[in-house]
């Protein structure tokens, strides 16, 4: 099999590079026509901010990929990343590497639960612009299937693994209905706004953004559909809210032991959450020490994170089995191809010496005897093809025995000097035929 | 009938054992294998518990609470049985393993030390008694789950506050749900051990009439159903949270275990049947 693979992803460069080279839809959409012209019969580009792979099968039998970096770098005009920034991936090697970033193990966060559907899209981009052939498709369906696989037969996507999601997963382990809680954002930059939308996704029941600039916060107010609190009047509303998640990049702390202590007295004891995501911290750490507050700060977040992390990674033998399993799968399909063309070869073999000796006796014998003998033959090479034809069929429907299939086709080919066959792969040399042709039945 | 009595006794034990390991292997490990076969484990153990328990009362001829080890077997089933009607209502299944230890350990005790007599006291016939008796002993089985709640609650509430984010904080149910659970226990606990009282109350005079209001065990019992009292009425009327009602429960049900130890061993009281 000639599929090859290019990536550049959080093992071979930094992320500024990796950004760089990010490709969106449309930037996909104005590439593929490009390889498709110059390199491949049929391909995918997967482009996320972590990662940008090609996979594709070249026109020309080539190990020499770099006119295809050197081509994706002037259409996104870059010159600092080098060819060393690339891994390059070839035959099995690029089917194993596809199915593991599809599996989320070859992720930078271990088991990323959004890889699998940017693969998909990718994949239907190469298929809305016909860039995609019959074996492309198979491997995009194992592809598809590793990736589901490892979700539902392994944890390898459970456990909070950013610190924003860890903290709505220390809430849910203090309140029963988080949509009957309601919780403050302090702070409206990145860290503040992944905590409200996760807290709105959740189905928090009320959530209300504070910022020290008001623009920042009304706006993500509108996002999670909360309301303001004004920075200024912070203190005296905190006793309103159940959960209270600070990120804020002030330089000093904001909420003093007294405030909460003085919400306690007015929530009459009622539990509160407090998550400090800033760093310099927000919060005083000593109103952990008060009854019924949970205060929780940047350290105790990652411990968790840390944990599911790791939990994660003891997950990775386990999705690999399952990637060898869909790779085993897949090469025994891919493999049996190889018998329809093996059983065209034997016909026409065959074929060729009937017509040879009919060629010798042709003017020997009358018309009349001559269709005789034409139709006889012609039944006689079809009774004594009949059954190797359906045996090796049988194999390429199944997707049997890969030993079994390849040991009969050769010694078929061997038996009847049947020559050099079509190699699997597209067009190594200008002579193959086609991987439609491969699996066309008659 | 005998045959089949001493058989179940045996086995009752191993029953409660394979239940409790199939609940702790649950909680212990993230693997899926027993969280429905350990239901079916625990449901066929009550059904047996339930069969010895009619049983005993047909050939014996008396309900089997005439000695303390017909008294921990009943024991024994109501925690199992009170803990599987919770699961149900609540769907909650990672605590089964802290509540099934305590029918595991009074069925052992009970199928070792269990006498077999057909002669009982004739005061232990009245059917007063037998509802008391009854209500007693499905109180005491909410009290001891409300307990064990409240422990699995104060067991979270620190892990919380100390950053432990180990077994306890990945298998154990949510801290408003242990609360829920440690409350609704004592509520019905309470409830039924004040039926107990007032039956017993009402029976007391006909069945001993020289007891004393100072008796041990009324004082006890008292003291246990005042400490229930306050904690459960100071939830619902003051809104109480967390360690204050888990604290009320703990001690109600450290003070009603030593009230039980001590007007069975110690005290010279009416309450001394056996």
């Amino acid at each position: 099999m000639n599929l090859v693979g290019i990536s550049i992803n959080h093992k071979t460069s930094a992320l500024e590079l990796r950004e760089a080279l990010h490709l969106n839809r449309n930037e996909i959409v104005e590439l593929i026509p490009l390889l498709k012209e110059s390199f491949f019969s049929e391909g995918v580009v997967i482009s996320t901010c972590n990662r940008t792979e090609i996979f594709g099968f070249p026109h020309n039998y080539s190990l020499d990929i770099s006119p295809i970096i050197d081509s994706l770098l002037r259409s996104k005009l870059i010159d600092s990343i080098k060819p060393e920034n690339f891994s390059k991936f070839y035959s099995c090697g690029a089917v194993k590497h596809l199915f593991s970033v599809a599996s989320g193990i070859d992720s930078m966060i271990v088991g990323d639960s959004q890889i699998l559907g940017q693969v998909k899209e990718a994949f239907e981009i190469s298929e809305d612009l016909g860039f995609t052939g019959t074996v492309l498709r198979r491997i995009f369906d194992s592809t598809m299937r590793v990736g589901k696989r490892s979700i539902k037969e392994t944890n390898i996507g459970d456990g909070a693994v950013t610190v924003s999601y860890a903290a709505v997963q220390v809430v849910e382990k203090i309140f029963a209905n988080i949509e009957k809680k309601s919780a403050l954002v302090i702070g409206a930059g990145e860290t503040g706004e992944l905590a409200a939308v996760h807290l709105h996704d959740k189905g928090i029941g009320k959530i209300a953004i504070s910022n020290r600039t008001t623009e920042r916060a009304e706006k993500l107010a509108v996002k999670v559909h909360g309301e303001i609190v004004p920075f200024q009047s912070l203190q005296e509303r905190l006793n309103n809210f159940d959960i209270i998640i600070s990120a804020t990049s002030a330089e000093s702390l904001i909420i003093s032991f007294d405030d909460i202590k003085e919400s306690m007295k007015k929530r009459k004891d009622a539990p509160v959450v407090l998550m400090d995501i800033a760093v310099p911290r927000d919060i005083d750490p000593e109103v952990g020490k008060l009854e019924n507050v949970f205060y929780h700060d940047m350290d105790s977040l990652k411990i968790i994170v840390d944990q599911n992390l790791q939990k994660r990674r003891d997950q990775i033998p386990l999705v690999k089995k399952i990637i060898m399993e869909e790779m085993v799968g897949f090469f025994a399909w891919y493999n049996a191809l190889d018998v329809v063309p093996t059983i065209k070869l034997l016909r026409s073999f065959f074929e060729g010496i009937r017509h040879d000796e009919l060629d010798k006796i042709k003017n020997k014998v009358s018309a009349e005897d001559f269709n005789k003998i034409e139709e006889m033959t012609r039944r006689m090479i079809g009774r004594l093809l009949h059954n190797p034809t359906v045996k090796l069929r049988e194999f390429a429907e199944s997707g049997a025995n890969i030993n079994d299939v390849t040991t009969n086709t050769l010694i078929l080919k061997e038996l009847f000097n049947l020559g050099e066959a079509p190699q699997n792969g597209n067009t190594f040399n200008g002579n193959e035929i086609s991987s439609e042709d491969k699996i066309e039945k008659e | 009938m005998l045959q089949t009595i001493a058989t179940i006794n045996i086995i009752l034990p191993f029953l409660y054992f394979v239940a409790f390991y199939a609940y702790a292997y649950d909680f212990y490990s993230e693997k899926k294998y027993l969280s429905n076969s350990k239901q079916i484990v625990l449901i066929v153990t009550l059904i047996i518990h339930t069969f010895y328990l009619i049983s005993r009362t047909v050939e014996y001829n008396h309900p089997p609470i005439t000695n303390k080890f017909e008294i921990f077997s009943i024991i024994a089933f109501s925690i199992g049985f009170s803990y599987f009607v919770l699961e149900l209502l609540t769907n909650i299944r990672g605590t089964g393993a802290f509540i099934i230890f305590f029918s595991l350990i009074f069925q052992i005790t009970s199928s070792i030390f269990i006498e077999h007599s057909y002669i009982v006291p004739e005061v232990l016939r009245n059917r007063l008694l037998g509802l008391h008796v009854i209500n007693a002993l499905l109180g005491y089985s909410g009290i001891t789950i409300s307990a064990v709640y409240g422990l699995l609650f104060m067991l979270l509430y620190n892990n919380l506050k100390t950053n432990k984010f180990g077994l306890i904080f990945n298998r154990l149910p949510n801290l408003e749900i242990l609360e829920k659970l440690s409350f609704y226990s004592a509520v019905i606990g309470f409830v039924l051990l004040t039926f107990a009282i007032v039956i017993g109350i009402i029976w007391l005079p006909s069945a001993f009439p020289n007891f004393s209001y100072y008796d041990p065990k009324l004082i006890g019992t008292l003291f246990v159903w005042l400490i229930y009292g306050v904690g459960v009425s100071s939830k619902i009327f003051n809104n109480w949270f967390g360690k204050k009602v888990i604290l009320f429960s703990l001690i109600g049900f450290v003070v009603a275990i030593m009230s039980l130890i001590i007007t069975n061993t110690l005290a010279k009281t009416f309450h001394s049947f056996y």
